[in-house]
């Protein structure tokens, strides 16, 4: 009987030690507080105190896990988030079992998943620009002997609070295969790949089709230093989403191609992609928000993702949406054909330019334009170039260095080219070009074992629009833990511009201590009014100014 | 006997399956398949896991700083170095250019929608964990100049 209660006792015990619990932790309060010259607007203003909060809990068991995220929008989601997102509501919940041995992994409930690099099917969670596109329903991986994987999935994707779904069902399958493992090929690397993703929304249109599908095929070849990859991705009829109500479906397709070389000390790398009619939504009426919400696939811009204030002032965002209409004829588009380059190099220690400690150089360029497409209004219609275009939607050119003058000083030296069509862009007709060069030097010294002071100097030469900006930054870290900054950009340039009437000031200063796995910052300060982007993907902030609070946490 | 020895049985899984890493499977930069279990796996020396992205200016520095002085540290502490790329597909096939181009050796992993670094409920980049015999030992958020003095201490006291 002792024997029995200890045996039983024991696995119990040992259920207990199997399992664990992991929280993660993360909450961002605005209080939104007018000053002279930046004012909240009045419906806007209404609420002025407001928190997005995420507490996400996942407890495994074995090969078992469970999991939920509640999320807290409280008095409202911050400013220009989706206005579903408010109150305290399950965000995503799921029950997952994995097991390496046998290659199964499935999921019950939310799930995130993508297929190749996204363009046929991609649901994700950035919470810095609202997206929280899970789907619900269930999904099922297996994978064989490391050379074989295939996912299966159905669901109806989150557009609001966790029981808020799309009216729609999303099916997709996924296969990958690694062909270099399966023909036994030495130093090569061959993979193929292929995605079927269809969304089923009912209609009582008779026009249109109730499901748009994507079919994805992919490769990718890698032998030494190089490697080659490529996708192509078609995209079925679907509604036309332009402002002219129509009832006319229209397919859509993208190709991507990459390639890159690279060795110890140089790398390489040159995407080119063109994208056509290439929008993707779990319900049609979504197509047009402005909160990311409904989006079911990743076309980010490919241009390099800038960290520094001023280079984030003029931000390409990828152009794959179809407009034919007569009455916007300069704006209209099919898409987009480009590519960007990317250079990476170290300039070795000892070496005439490298120095003592040697140097860091990164050069990116990139090139976008709209294809050129012949329009027929009278039977809306059109019809693309392949590799035809007629106008610039955006370059860029930068430069970035990376220097250790001694052991304890070190400097980021930025310079930046960009040209942005924003008309074409923003669709704002009467918009022009705006050339732009901006200079960054960002330094930090350090002193004594654990201080440093981290200044950062920006300017940024602008023939219109915003004009000039100057910005400066200087952070001071007292220990390990504890930091405090003071930060101004300065748009002096836009005096006597009909848009402005002078100049502004956007100054911040802030507090932030960081201990293990936790974060607390406190700011007060303005924030630019704009698209503040991620990963290519933007979200509209406007201009406000006042009190912040940040924690993040897991244990 | 067999008291002690079903006590010794709890006491060792206590220790090893407390504090488990997650099973996600991740591309390593040549395409092919790597599973986190394999972090787990590793026993004696300690695992440094460094959560970066090719756009985040303080994860460059952070692992820019330690590779400057890998070299000795590797003489004064055993320990492998894993740097898990959180860059999505716009900018992920560039993770590898840079690692060459910088000259870096760590043993880099793509995440490229975040599967491993949700499952670890970490919000935001740098994030770095020291792993031994399975369990995480040290996890630290943000970089701060010279915070590579101590995680090279961790590493010392953890041979």
């Amino acid at each position: 009987m002792i024997k029995k209660a200890l045996l039983v006792g024991i696995i119990s015990l040992q259920t207990i030690a199997f399992a664990q619990l992991t929280v993660g932790v993360e909450s961002n309060s605005q209080w939104y507080i007018d000053d002279d010259e930046i004012k909240l607007g009045e419906v806007e203003g209404e609420d002025r105190l407001r928190t997005n909060s995420y507490i996400k809990t996942d407890y495994k068991i074995n090969d078992f896990t469970v999991g939920a995220q509640v999320e807290l929008y409280e008095t409202k989601a911050l400013l220009n988030y989706s206005p579903d997102l408010q109150g305290i509501n399950l965000g995503t919940y799921y029950v997952n079992y994995a097991n390496k041995e046998n290659g199964l992994d499935v999921t019950v409930g939310h799930f995130y998943e993508q297929f190749g690099s996204g363009l046929a099917l991609r649901t994700w969670e950035d919470r810095q620009i609202g997206i929280l596109n899970s789907l619900m329903g269930g999904k099922v991986k297996y994978n064989y002997k490391d050379y074989l994987d295939v996912v299966a999935l159905y669901g109806k994707q989150r557009i609001g609070l966790g029981f808020d779904l799309a009216d729609s069902s999303v099916y997709g399958t996924d296969l990958n295969i690694d062909l270099s493992k399966v023909l036994g090929m030495e130093n090569k690397e061959l993979t193929v790949g292929g995605s079927f993703v269809s969304r089923n929304q009912s209609t009582d249109n008779p026009n249109l089709t109730p499901t748009t599908n994507m079919i994805s095929s992919r490769i990718g070849f890698g032998k030494g230093n190089f490697s080659i990859s490529a996708e192509y991705v078609l995209k079925s009829k679907d509604k036309y989403y332009g402002l002219i109500q129509s009832d006319k479906q229209f397919d859509g397709n993208a190709a991507l191609l990459n390639l890159s070389y690279s060795k110890k000390g140089i790398g390489f790398n040159a995407t080119i992609r063109r994208l056509e009619n290439f929008r993707y939504f779990s319900e049609r009426d979504l197509a047009n928000n402005t909160f990311n919400v409904g989006i079911l696939h990743y076309v980010p811009a490919l241009t390099k993702q800038f960290d520094y204030s001023l280079t984030n002032i003029y931000v390409y965002q990828a152009q794959s949406k179809l407009v034919i209409d007569e009455s916007t004829a300069s704006i209209n588009k099919s898409g987009e054909i480009g590519g960007q380059l990317d250079f990476f190099y170290t300039f070795p220690k000892g070496s005439k330019i490298g120095g003592k400690n040697g140097m860091n150089l990164n050069v990116n360029y990139s090139l976008w334009r709209r294809l050129k497409t012949d329009y027929n209004y009278q039977g809306f219609d059109y019809k693309a170039a392949f590799l035809d275009s007629d106008e610039t939607y955006y370059t860029d050119l930068s430069a970035e260095i990376k220097k250790k003058w001694s052991q304890n000083v070190r400097s980021n030296i930025v310079y930046v080219y960009q040209k942005y069509n924003r008309k074409l862009v923003e669709d704002a007709e009467n918009a022009t070009f705006i050339n732009a060069h901006t200079l960054v030097a960002d330094n930090t010294i350090l002193f004594g074992s654990n201080k440093a002071i981290r200044f950062e100097l920006q300017h940024m030469w602008a023939d219109t629009y915003f004009k000039n900006w100057a910005a400066g930054l200087v952070e001071f870290f007292f220990n390990r833990n504890l930091s405090m900054y003071i930060q101004e950009n300065y748009n002096y340039g836009n005096e006597g511009n009909d848009l402005f009437t002078a100049p502004l000031h956007y100054y911040n200063a802030g507090v932030v201590y960081t201990k293990n796995a936790t974060r607390v910052q406190a700011s007060y300060g303005r924030q630019r009014g704009g698209l503040h982007c991620v990963g290519g993907v933007c979200r509209y902030v406007p201009e406000n100014s006042g009190l912040s609070l940040g924690i993040v946490t897991n244990f | 006997m067999k008291k002690v020895c079903n006590l010794a049985f709890l006491l060792i899984s206590l220790t090893i399956f407390s504090q488990e890493i997650p099973e996600i499977s991740l591309k390593k930069l040549d395409g092919t398949t790597f599973n986190t279990k394999v972090l787990n796996d590793s026993i004696q020396k300690p695992i440094v896991v460094s959560f970066w992205a090719t756009w985040c200016i303080p994860c460059i520095n952070e692992l820019s700083a330690i590779h400057e002085n890998i070299e000795d540290w590797k003489s004064e502490a055993q320990f492998d170095f894993y740097a898990i790329s959180t860059d999505d597909a716009r900018s992920s096939k560039k993770a590898k250019a840079l690692v060459d181009g910088k000259g870096w050796e760590y043993i880099v992993l793509l995440d490229d929608n975040q599967d491993f670094k949700r499952a670890l409920n970490i919000a935001n980049i740098p994030y770095l964990l020291i792993i031994k015999n399975g369990k995480i030992i040290h996890k630290s958020q943000g970089y701060t100049p010279g915070k590579e003095e101590e995680i090279l201490q961790i590493l010392k006291d953890n041979q």
